[in-house]
Order: C-alpha cells, then structure tokens, then sequence
C-alpha cells in the first residue's frame, strides 16, 4: 500500500488553518475532559459544597445585619470563581507534555499559538458549563437571582473569562516547568487573593489595610460585577469594572503563556 | 607506522572523514546542515556538525546514548532552534522558514507522543486534519495508516491500552499520515522486540525502496545503521566522528580485528607487548579486552599468542573478526558504543534498561 498522497488531497491554506486547528484542539481536549470522569465529576461537587454550606450556616446571620438581603445570591458568585480558578488547562498540558503529545502537536504546521488558544477555549468552555450547571442547582434549591434568567449567562461568562486569566498562569508554568507540582504551587501560590476581596463580607463592613488590599485586588471586581447579576441587581458601572479586569488581566497571563511557548524553543 | 597510530591525527583523520561529501551546486538536498551547534546551558549537546542527505537516501544517525541524536533531530524538525549554524530541510530553512518545513517532513521522536486518552484512529484523524486534510480525507488516509502498521484491529481501542510495540508502530503511521516526502525517525525500533524490530525495519526499508521517501534515522543500533543505512554518521559528543556508507566505513579500516581477552592486572604488560606485533595498526584497550587492528588475518593470532607468552600473560580467548560498525566507532572516538554487547544480548530477546537523557 502507498503511503503517498494524491496531490489534491491536502490544499493547506493557511488563513483558515489557524481556525481550523484552533477548533480541533479544542474538540480534542474538550473529549478528553469528558473521558477523566474522575477530575471533571467532583468538580462539580466542590462549587456546590462550597455553596450550601456556606449560604447555610451564614445565611441568617449575614441576613440579620441588614448588609445583603439574599445571602445566596451573595456568595454564589464566590463560589463559581473559586471553582474557575483552578489549574486544570495547566494539569493537562504537563500531561500532554510529559507524554511527548505536546510536541507531536507542534510538529503540525498550523501556527502554534493554536495549540494554546484551542487547550484555554476548552477549559473556557468546560469551566462555562460547569458554572452553568452549578447556578442552575442553586436556583433549583431557592436561590433568588435578581437580574432574573437573561442574567444568568453573562454572569457565568464573566467568570469564565476570569478562569482565562487562571488558565494563562497555569499554562505558563505548565510549558515552562512542564512540572505538574509547579503548576499547582502557582495557582496555590494565588489562591490567598480570591479571599482579599469582598467574598465573604461586603467592602462596607471592613477596616483598615483588608478594606484598601481587596479595592486593589481586580478578582474584587470580577465578584462584584458577578453580583450585579445574581445579588444587587444590574449595575452598568460594577460591570464594566469587572470587564475592564478581565481585560487588563487576561492579556498579561495569556502573554505569559505565550512568552514561556517560544521559550521552549530555545 | 601508521599515521593514526598517534592519536593526535585521529580528530583530524575523521573530520576529513566526516566532511568528504559531494555538494553539487543547484541540487536539492533534502538536508542541508552547516555548523550546526546546540548547547544547554555549559553542555553542548551538538557541537558543529555538518552533513548532506540527497532526496531518496536512507540516512542513519549512530551513536551512544547521550551523543546528539534527539537534539540534532529536534532542531532539523523545528522543535528546537540551534545555537549556532544553519540547516535546510525540504528546500527551506529550518529557523526563517519553519512552517515550510512541517508541511514537508513526518516525524516520530524517540517518545512516541500519545494521547492515551484518545483512541488510535481518533489520534490520527486529528493529525491528518491538523495537517491540512479536509473532508472525507482524514478518516480514509487514518484507516490506511492503520492498516499499514497492522493496527486496524486496535484501531478503536484508547491508545493507554497500546503495548510498547502498538505504540511505536502509531507513531510511525501518525508520522505518515499525511504523505511526506521526507521522514525522520528518532530510535524507532528502541525498546521493541527482535520480531517487531523488524517489522519496523522491513516497512522502513519498503517505504525508501518503493516510495522514495527519504529517511533521517537515528539509532544506537550498529545492526540496524548497517542494514538500513545508505549512509551513516557517526555521532559521539555532539561531533560526526565518521561518515559514509557502512561497506566504506568498514573497509577504511582495512585490517582485521583482533580481540583478546587478558587478565586485568596484566593489561599494560600485554598492551606494551603487542605493540611488537607484525602488521598492528592499531591497539584499544578496556578492562578486560585488548582490541588490535591488524593486517595478516589468522597468522596474527599465532604471534600475538606467543608474544603475550614471552610476558607470562594467559590469553583468556581469542578472537578473529573482519570490522564492524563498532569497530569504527572504537577507532574513531577510543571507546566501544556503548551497549553494543548488550545490544547482542537484546537480539537475542533479552530487555535492557536504557539510560534516560534528562
Ligand atoms: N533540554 C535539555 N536541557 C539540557 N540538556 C539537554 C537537553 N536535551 C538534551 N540535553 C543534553 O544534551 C545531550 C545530548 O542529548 P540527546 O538527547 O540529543 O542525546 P541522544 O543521542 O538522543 O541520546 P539517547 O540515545 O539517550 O536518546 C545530553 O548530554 C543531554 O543530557
Ligand atoms: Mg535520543
């Protein structure tokens, strides 16, 4: 049998190859998400966990003091971007480093930053549907979300694209250590900020160095353009803060991965 | 005396070696490589090496673990970008013109790259569409690829499942997937069983003879740089020690290669001993074997006998034999490639460990 190839039978054009390896990468990783039920299942619990026992055993209490009038759709939001700030995107990337499956990827003509773009809009999507799934069951058990159902989405996007900024670092470290424990110490190493901002008490109730910490902090905006949606009803500027955040953010730790991916050449 | 017997001419004898090629202007080579150099940090990994491989060629890369074989592969397939030097690969060069060069070439490294989650056929439906097939195409050459290397049974099985063998046979059909011209093969046949070694050996060599494809393939196998390779570099440390075909190789050395087994402790005395031998051109030795070169075939044995007898040393056994690949990597670079007795050993259906370079 030959192994040649009629010559029509690869019209490679690179405009579109981009795109095209972009979305197969994705569809890639996205399949692969689904086949380790083991980490993508109990990714689910933990949002919820973290959802129902917080919002029980605070809820009256926080209540009580006349600062938020639904403490569920208050820590929602926290407990969707902690789960969105994890270091999966990272993880599979050592994976596929480890395995010499990275370089087989790279070993393709389409341009590399694919690979990269294709792995981060995997995690984007996985990340999207788990917070979907997480905020459906919290309206299943009572939750009040204020900007009603249409507010539903763009909350959830807005967190995910959070998760970008998360997937940015993680990747980093995961092309440039190609070293599992490194990535998980970056995003540990992080993971102290997601409770310098508002996400258990609102700025109002809190003094001194905390009180300017968690205005500097951008993950503060992210929670609190999320609670526009869910708690405080739509607020245009709390969302464009949030926005704004993303968009500072997520161009720097996407940089970053893609300053360690022309390293690796080196 | 013979001017090698100096060691100081030998560098020098085998860069003239190394570097006898014939560039014939405005040809296409399907490998170009000039001055290539790669260093790590303070270890230089390629340390200058210069070679042409002609369109349709077998080409084989030998040398021991450690040597520069994976790097000087990496750097010729774009995944790493030389220190130093120039090399063109399919026309184009490797650092301006990377994207031309992987459209060209199919490559399996030396860790076959897999996705254990993904079944073989999804693995390789996914290379042929990253590679440019459209349609219908990615799922039929799959299949063809698959049937090629004897896969299509395990075709829907995850790829975690695949024995070592499965593994390698993937790679190759991956890295033929989309009809190159021009493979590179980094140690396809490591690790894998006398059956299967061949196997690989016979589609490799079919692929060459009948298709034309041109072949880079490195190995620290002298047997199999000796059947397949057109041509074969020898590479130690980063540096091509010695060049040709293997029939030339051998035959440079033109003497026979005489092994004797001696007693440690009387190594020098026997060394100094054998220096008196008739037609000796050369003497290595190691801890417990001497290695001569010498012109005179069997009557050599009967003198280098007595000669050792004359010092008191016992002969633990003798050996007679025409050279070998080793034998010119003994010559060239003082040592013996590394696990070339195990590799007999490994022929014979024994597993040896592989030191991993880190
Ligand atoms: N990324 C790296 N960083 C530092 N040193 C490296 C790197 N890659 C290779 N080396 C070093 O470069 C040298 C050549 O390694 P290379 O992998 O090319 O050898 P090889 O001939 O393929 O050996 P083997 O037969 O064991 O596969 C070794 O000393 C190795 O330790
Ligand atoms: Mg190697």
């Amino acid at each position: 049998m030959s192994v040649a190839l009629a010559p029509h039978a690869r019209t490679y054009r690179r405009e579109t190859e981009f795109f095209r390896a972009t979305y197969y990468v994705a569809m890639r990783e996205i399949r692969n998400l689904i086949r380790t039920p083991a980490a993508f299942i109990p990714s689910f619990f933990i949002p919820l966990f973290f959802f129902f026992v917080q919002s029980g055993s605070l809820q009256r209490l926080a209540e009580r003091s006349g600062q938020v009038t639904d403490y569920k759709a208050f820590v929602l939001p926290v407990a969707i971007l902690f789960s969105v700030s994890n270091e999966g995107a990272g993880f599979n990337m050592v994976t596929d480093i480890e395995r010499g499956y990275f370089d087989k990827l790279m070993l393709c003509p389409a341009n590399r930053l694919a690979v990269l773009i294709g792995t981060v809009g995997a995690n984007f999507a996985g990340v999207l549907f788990r917070s979907l799934i997480v905020t459906a069951i919290a309206l299943a058990t009572g939750l009040h979300f204020a900007t009603g159902i249409a507010g539903i989405l763009p909350m959830v996007f807005l967190a995910s694209l959070w998760g970008l900024v998360f997937a940015g670092i993680a990747m980093a470290v995961a092309i440039k250590t190609a070293n599992a424990q490194a990535v998980q110490g970056s995003i540990v190493f992080l993971f102290p900020l997601l409770f310098l901002t508002t996400s258990f008490a609102p700025r109002e109730a809190m003094t001194g160095w905390l009180k300017v910490a968690v205005g500097y902090n951008p993950i503060t905006y992210i929670l609190e353009g999320m609670r526009s949606f869910s708690a405080y009803g739509f607020d245009a500027t709390r969302i464009a803060k949030g926005v704004l955040a993303v968009l500072i953010m997520a161009p720097i730790t996407m940089g970053l991965s893609i300053a360690a991916l022309r390293g690796r050449l080196k | 005396m013979q001017f090698w017997q100096s060691t100081g001419d030998l560098p020098k004898y085998f860069a003239r070696a190394a570097a006898r090629y014939d560039r014939i202007p405005g040809h296409m080579y399907a490998i170009e490589v000039e001055g290539l150099k790669k260093v790590f940090g303070n270890v230089e990994a390629v340390a200058g090496i210069d070679l042409i491989v002609s369109e349709g060629e077998m080409f084989g890369f030998l040398g021991p673990n450690g040597a520069g074989k994976s790097t000087t592969t990496k750097i010729l397939t774009t995944l790493l970008r030389p220190t130093a030097g120039t090399a063109r690969v399919a026309g184009f060069d490797i650092v301006t013109h990377p994207h031309e060069v992987r459209l060209s070439i199919g490559v399996a490294l030396q860790e076959a790259g897999l996705d254990t989650l993904a079944t073989g056929r999804e693995m390789l439906v996914l290379l042929a569409r990253l590679q440019g097939l459209r349609g219908g195409q990615p799922h039929k050459r799959a299949a063809a690829m698959l049937d090629l290397v004897g896969l299509s049974d395990a075709a829907d099985r995850r790829l975690g499942t695949y024995s070592g063998g499965m593994r390698r046979r993937l790679d190759l059909a991956g890295a033929l997937i989309h009809g190159p011209k021009l493979l590179f093969l980094d140690e396809p046949t490591t690790g894998l069983d006398p059956a299967s070694r061949h196997a690989i050996w016979e589609e490799v060599a079919r692929l060459n003879r009948e298709e034309g494809i041109t072949v880079f393939l490195t190995t620290q196998y002298l047997e199999e740089a000796d059947r397949l390779a057109e041509r074969v570099a020898i590479i130690d440390h980063g540096r091509i020690v010695a060049l040709g075909s293997p029939t030339e190789l051998k035959s440079e050395i033109a003497a026979d290669i005489l092994t004797l087994a001696v007693p440690e402790e009387s190594m020098d005395v026997a060394k100094e001993a054998l220096t008196r031998l008739p037609g000796l051109k050369e003497i290595q030795s190691d801890t417990k074997e001497l290695t001569l070169f010498v012109t005179g075939g069997s009557s050599a044995i009967a003198s280098a006998v007595r000669l050792l007898h004359e010092v008191d040393v016992t002969v633990g056994s003798v050996k007679l034999s025409s050279p070998t690949l080793d034998e010119v990597f003994l010559r060239a670079t003082g040592s013996r490639l590394e696990g070339a007795e195990q590799q007999q050993a490994e022929t014979d259906g024994k597993k040896r460990g592989r030191k991993e370079a880190s």
